[in-house]
C-alpha cells in the first residue's frame, strides 16, 4: 500500500461511487411464506404444523438462540418479521447502494426431509422474495433452490431466471447432504449456467450439531475429504474448547494444535471474539476475549504451510496477524505433504526479527515441551 | 468547559428502567432510572457506532461461579445494543465482557423536580 501515490487513494469512504451488500438477508416468517404455497395439498399440510422447526424444517439448536441481533433478532421468532420498509431503512441508515437479498428460515431448506414441502416452500419464497422487491430496485434476490428434488429445481431457476430482480442461483448449505459438488446437483448448476446467473453458497448457522457430519459423508474422494477434515476439526474442536471455558478453567495448560496450517487462525480468531462479545450468556465461562487465551495458552503448527508460491510473503503475514509467539514449526515427516524447516524458514527470515524466527523455528517448542 | 443541562423531568424517570434519550452538545445521552437512582450514558456503542441504549430494556447477562453453575449477574443495570448484542454496565459503561471496552457516562445531578447532566 505505502507504494501508493496520493492520488491513487481512496481516503474516505465518501468517494466510493457505489457500495453493495451482496449478502443482505429478509426475515420471512412461517405464516407467511406458507401463504405462498400454490399448491393446497401442500399448503395444508404446513398449516397444520404444530412446530415448523422440527416438524417442517428440522433445525435442531444444541441451545436457544442468542437473540440480540440487529433489528431485535426475530428472524425465527413468530412475532417479529422485518418488513421492505425495515430494509430500505438499512440501506438508509448505513449508506448501502444496492443489496442481494437471500432468506433467513430457508438457509435451512436442505433441513425439510420431506422433499415436496422443501421444493413448495423454495417456490413459495421466489414468489415472496418477487413481491417483497417489487419496484424497488435497490434490492435484488437470489433464486432458492431446494436441493433435494434437482430437476425441479432446475425448472425454478429456468421460470425465475427472466425476472430482474433475481441476479443468482442459492444453494443454502445447512443441512446439504450430500455436499454442494456432487453430481446430483448437476441440473441446478446447469441451469445456472445456461441462465448466466452466479452459483451462490451461502452457509447457515444451524446444522453443525445435526447435519454436519452425516453431510459431509458423501464427500467423493480421500483427498477432498483430507483438504477440509484437518481444518474444520480444529476449527470446531477450538471453538468447543474456548466456548466450553476449558482454558479458563486450567490457566497453565498449553493447548498445541497439529496438521492443519495456520491460515485458519487469524480468521477463527477474529470470528471467535466477535461471537464472544455478540453472545456472552452463551459462553459464561470465559472471562476474557477468545483471542487472549489463544495467545497464552494456544499453539498452532506450521505444517502444511500449502501451496505458497504466488507470494511467499503471504505466510508470513498469516503467521503475524496469528501471533507469532503462538506458531511452531513442524514437518510431519515422513507424509507425503511433509514441509522441510527451509520451506518455513525462507518465508519468514525476511519478515520477522531473529526472535522471532528462532521461536517459530524451534525455541517456542522447545519451551512449549520442555526441550533441554 | 463542562455546564449542566436538562435532560428530563423526575416524572418521566419515575420508575426503575424508566429511560430518556436526549442529544447534548452534540452527543446522544440515555438517562435511566435504576432502583431510584439516576445514570446517564452515551447512547453509541463503541463497538460498530451503534443506538447502545435505543432499545433500552434494562437486563442482566450470564455468569459462572466457581462451581461452574450459572449465574444471573447485574439484573436491571445491564444494557444490550440492538445492532450486534454487545452489553454494558449503566452505572459504569463497562463492558460487562471485556473491562478494555468502555462506553461514556456522565455525571447527573436533580434538582427541583428536574434531572441535568454534566457535559
Amino acid at each position: 500500500m505505502s507504494d501508493l501515490e496520493p492520488e491513487d487513494r481512496i481516503n474516505s469512504i465518501e468517494q466510493l461511487d457505489v457500495v453493495v451488500d451482496t449478502d443482505g438477508h429478509v426475515a420471512e416468517s412461517y405464516e407467511e411464506l406458507v401463504k405462498y404455497v400454490e399448491n393446497s395439498a401442500v399448503r395444508k399440510q404446513l398449516e397444520r404444523s404444530e412446530s415448523p422447526l422440527s416438524d417442517v424444517y428440522t433445525t435442531v439448536h444444541p441451545s436457544p438462540r442468542n437473540r440480540d441481533m440487529y433489528g431485535g433478532g426475530g428472524a425465527y421468532g413468530e412475532s417479529f418479521t422485518y418488513s421492505p420498509d425495515n430494509k430500505v431503512q438499512e440501506l438508509e441508515d448505513f449508506d448501502i447502494d444496492y443489496s442481494v437479498l437471500n432468506s433467513t428460515r430457508n438457509l435451512n431448506i436442505s433441513s425439510v426431509n420431506n422433499d415436496r414441502l422443501a421444493s413448495a416452500l423454495a417456490h413459495a419464497y421466489n414468489s415472496y422474495i418477487l413481491d417483497f422487491l417489487d419496484d424497488r430496485d435497490r434490492f435484488k434476490a437470489n433464486i432458492l433452490t431446494a436441493p433435494k428434488i434437482p430437476d425441479r429445481a432446475a425448472e425454478e431457476i429456468d421460470d425465475r431466471a427472466d425476472e430482474d430482480a433475481f441476479v443468482g442461483v442459492a444453494m443454502y448449505l445447512g443441512g446439504l447432504s450430500p455436499p454442494a459438488g456432487d453430481r446430483r446437483y448437476e441440473p441446478i448448476v446447469e441451469a445456472a449456467a445456461d441462465n448466466g446467473l452466479p452459483l451462490v453458497f451461502h452457509s447457515a448457522g444451524a446444522g453443525l450439531n445435526q447435519a454436519f457430519p452425516r453431510a459431509y459423508s458423501g464427500a467423493q474422494t480421500y483427498i477432498e475429504e483430507h483438504a477440509i477434515s484437518h481444518p474444520f476439526q480444529h476449527m470446531a474442536s477450538l471453538t468447543s474448547l474456548l466456548f466450553n471455558g476449558v482454558p479458563e478453567k486450567h490457566p497453565s495448560l498449553d493447548f498445541v494444535f497439529l496438521e492443519a496450517g495456520i491460515g485458519y487462525v487469524p480468521y477463527m480468531t477474529w470470528r471467535l471474539d466477535d461471537h464472544y462479545l455478540e453472545a456472552p450468556d452463551q459462553v459464561p465461562g470465559l472471562r476474557r476475549l477468545p483471542s487472549s487465551y489463544i495467545e497464552d495458552q494456544f499453539y498452532f503448527t506450521t505444517q502444511p504451510l500449502g501451496h505458497t508460491a504466488n507470494d511467499p510473503n503471504h505466510i508470513a503475514r498469516a503467521i503475524e496477524m496469528a501471533g507469532p509467539g503462538s506458531i511452531m514449526y513442524s514437518a510431519d515427516l515422513p507424509h507425503a505433504d511433509f514441509d522441510p524447516p527451509r520451506e518455513l524458514f525462507d518465508r519468514i527470515n525476511s519478515h520477522f526479527d531473529s526472535d522471532t524466527v528462532r521461536g517459530i523455528m524451534g525455541e517456542t517448542a522447545v519451551d512449549i515441551f520442555g526441550l533441554t | 468547559m463542562t455546564k449542566y443541562h436538562k435532560i428530563a423531568t423526575t416524572s418521566e424517570l419515575s420508575t426503575h428502567g424508566d429511560h430518556v434519550i436526549q442529544e447534548v452538545r452534540g452527543q446522544e445521552i440515555a438517562v435511566f432510572n435504576i432502583d431510584g437512582e439516576y445514570h446517564a450514558i452515551a447512547n453509541y456503542c463503541i463497538h460498530q457506532a451503534g443506538p447502545l441504549c435505543e432499545r433500552g430494556e434494562l437486563t442482566g447477562y450470564v455468569g459462572e461461579d466457581q462451581d461452574g453453575e450459572w449465574t444471573w449477574e447485574n439484573e436491571g443495570q445491564t444494557v444490550t445494543c440492538p445492532w450486534h448484542g454487545w452489553k454494558f454496565d449503566v452505572p459504569t459503561g463497562t463492558n460487562v465482557n471485556d473491562q478494555r471496552y468502555r462506553v461514556p457516562t456522565y455525571d447527573v445531578a436533580v434538582e427541583d423536580g428536574e434531572v441535568f447532566i454534566e457535559r
